[in-house]
């Protein structure tokens, strides 16, 4: 087990980008599992690890700009706004991107083997909790109000997710 | 697009437009090797690129096999780029070629054979394959532009995966 202690300034941005990426490369495997008897299979693999690409560089971005965010914070003379700004794009970003996981994860549920079904609905759960984890960043982020309309997309992402992972628990019953 | 033969039937029937449909066809491919696969930056990458057509224009005549139109000016856009770098450094011309070079020359030749097939597609596929791969956009953006329904994009892009690679396969 590593003794590395977490790096506080990655923050919940990084980790709800490399989870939802995760969950991508999940949904990619488990399609791939199930190309023999699935002729459309070969085309959620791509669409699934281009998702994950796309996850793993938001997340990477999003480290940066909420490090320098957290520095501008300290730092009295800073363009705190554009900070700010910066700092709320990305979240939303990473919101919609889940929730396109977890999308693709219902339709991979839908036509997956049954051995790895569960694996399906696992990698939608896990890209709707990323896509939730994510609006909230960008509801707590202090430029962003009640009916900012970067909240109100990032809040409908994180729904279309979490309806998305109740259907993948649903798919084969 | 033109196949290969057709186009090269056509410049040396001395069809203006049919040289027009070459440089445009091949201008981003042979200026990709000059600058990706030689690292020939501003004025050299674009001097290298010009030779290239002028050399193409001069010897069209002497392609054996129009099917092989790409190789042939993969083949030419290489001398090219080496007899800038020669001249460059004031030596005689060189076969020395950078490391890497087949690694790329072989994207940009897999990514030329995307291009192609993807200009057989219909213009929807066309579209929503590069609004997700290329650009990047959520579901959701693209149904709302293309005014399809969110749900059926992930299926429509795979659909769009299957023709593209019939056409890549045949």
């Amino acid at each position: 087990m590593s003794s590395q202690p977490p790096d506080p300034t990655r923050g919940a941005g990084y980790a709800a980008g490399r989870t939802a990426a995760a969950a991508a490369r999940l949904v990619a495997d488990v399609a791939r599992a199930s190309s023999e008897t699935w002729p459309d299979a070969r085309g959620v693999v791509a669409q699934a690890n281009a998702l994950a690409d796309r996850l793993e560089v938001l997340a990477e971005a999003n480290a940066d700009v909420f490090a320098a965010a957290l520095v501008a914070l300290a730092d009295p003379s800073a363009d705190l706004a554009q900070h700010m700004q910066r700092a709320a794009a990305l979240p939303l970003e990473i919101a919609e991107a889940s929730s396109d996981v977890a999308s693709l994860a219902v339709v991979v549920a839908d036509r997956c083997d049954g051995l790895v079904r569960a694996d399906a609905a696992g990698a939608a759960a896990l890209a709707a909790g990323a896509a939730s984890a994510s609006a909230h960043l960008v509801r707590a982020n202090l430029t962003v109000k009640p009916d900012d309309p970067r909240l109100q997309q990032a809040l409908r992402a994180a729904d279309d997710a979490r309806y998305s992972a109740s259907r993948a628990f649903e798919a084969g019953v | 697009m033109p196949s290969e033969e057709e186009l090269v039937a056509r410049c040396l029937a001395g069809d203006p437009e049919a040289w027009n449909d070459l440089v445009r066809t091949y201008s981003r491919y042979v200026f990709a090797i000059c600058s990706q696969g030689y690292r020939l930056q501003g004025a050299d990458a674009e001097d290298a690129f010009q030779d290239v057509f002028v050399r193409v224009y001069g010897r069209l005549d002497t392609l054996r096999n129009a099917e092989a139109l790409r190789p042939w000016i993969a083949q030419m856009t290489r001398r090219v780029c080496l007899d800038r770098i020669a001249a460059g450094k004031r030596e005689e011309p060189s076969d020395v070629e950078p490391l890497g070079l087949e690694a790329t020359l072989e994207e940009l030749d897999e990514a030329f054979a995307v291009r192609e097939a993807m200009a057989e597609l219909s213009e929807e596929c066309r579209e929503i394959l590069d609004r997700f791969f290329c650009r990047d956009e959520s579901y959701r953006t693209i149904g709302e532009e293309l005014g399809l329904p969110a749900g059926t994009i992930a299926s429509r892009i795979s659909r769009c995966l299957a023709r593209l690679r019939q056409r890549l396969e045949a």
